[in-house]
């Protein structure tokens, strides 16, 4: 009887704690970390609109891609090898000539330092992005624990290409919890040093963490969102592109 | 439990600072396990490759 006694008390015992280390894990994920995030909201909120007034800003020459190469910028129709676009470029009135895209001028800003705050990220349909989340330089571990964080080498915001921001799906403040619910024709808007730029999202989609190609450059300018996928796991990758509808370089990128 | 802490060295107030140490330290270690489980298998921060 003693024994039972005994394996009993240590079972009971064992679960207790088992139970409490558990608890102690969910509300440190969820309520801990997410308490952490919000504090560091308010210093990074600072820190993004100091470098909206500091950051150096210059004019560049951009040459789009040769209209053959996939879409009809702004229209989304792709066009077979050697059409021409009208006005979008080519040499003197000669149909015959090779087209050249016209140069144009796009604004740029400098390139953030690694792990600071560059921009302000709102998305209108989300409770939790409406009043916007700090985008920093960077995506990782300690990065993404502030906010959301752009990967470094992909294109700033508002550039040509396409602009990769990562973030925290259920923990750290979890900016991106509800990003499956965003539809094709919602907005999202980043507000960079440049200003507000307006992205529409076109699709969204599941992939693995290991599909690299969701991130590679794209013609015309495009944000891509990724997030863990589904919530309170790491398996996947919910993956949201959107195309620039409007800002600062729009028209220099797809007139 | 008990056992443990009377086995702790010094007077009463020495063994109750002692106590209290290592509990803290305990936590803290335990926030970092819980971060790491946490940073790596719950949410990584969606970052590809």
């Amino acid at each position: 009887m003693g024994v039972v006694r005994r394996v009993v008390r240590i079972v009971g015992w064992t679960s207790i704690v088992a139970g409490l280390l558990i608890l102690g894990f969910v509300a440190q994920q969820l309520f801990v970390t997410t308490w952490f995030a919000q504090q560091n909201q308010e210093a990074l909120v600072q820190e993004a609109e100091t470098r909206f007034q500091e950051a150096e800003i210059t004019e560049v020459e951009y040459t789009p891609p040769a209209p053959s190469s996939t879409t009809t910028p702004g229209v989304g129709t792709t066009l077979p090898p050697g059409e021409v676009v009208p006005g979008a470029g080519g040499s003197g009135n000669d149909p015959g000539a090779p087209l050249v895209p016209k140069k144009r001028t796009i604004l740029v800003e400098s390139t953030p330092e690694k792990g600071t705050a560059f921009a302000i990220i709102r998305i209108p349909t989300i409770d939790r992005l409406k009043d916007g989340w700090t985008v920093v330089e960077g995506v990782s571990i300690r990065d993404l624990k502030n906010g959301a964080g752009h990967m470094p080498r992909t294109p700033l915001p508002g550039q040509p290409g396409n602009a990769v921001i990562s973030g925290h799906r259920t923990t750290y403040g979890a900016p991106f919890h509800e990003l499956d619910t965003l539809n094709p024709g919602d907005i999202i808007e980043v507000e960079t040093a440049l200003g507000t730029h307006t992205y529409a999202v076109r699709e969204t989609i599941i992939v693995r963490p290991t599909e690299l190609w969701v991130t590679e450059p794209r013609d015309g300018a495009w944000l891509t969102l990724t997030t863990c996928h589904p919530k309170y796991s790491a398996r996947q990758r919910l993956i949201v592109f959107a195309e620039l509808i409007d800002g600062p370089n729009w028209e220099a990128i797809y007139a | 439990m008990k056992n443990w802490f009377i086995s702790l060295p010094g007077p009463m107030a020495a063994k109750v600072v002692i106590a209290v140490i290592v509990v803290i330290i305990g936590l803290i270690a335990l926030f970092f396990v819980y971060d790491w489980i946490g940073t790596n298998l719950l949410d990584t921060g969606g970052t590809i490759g």
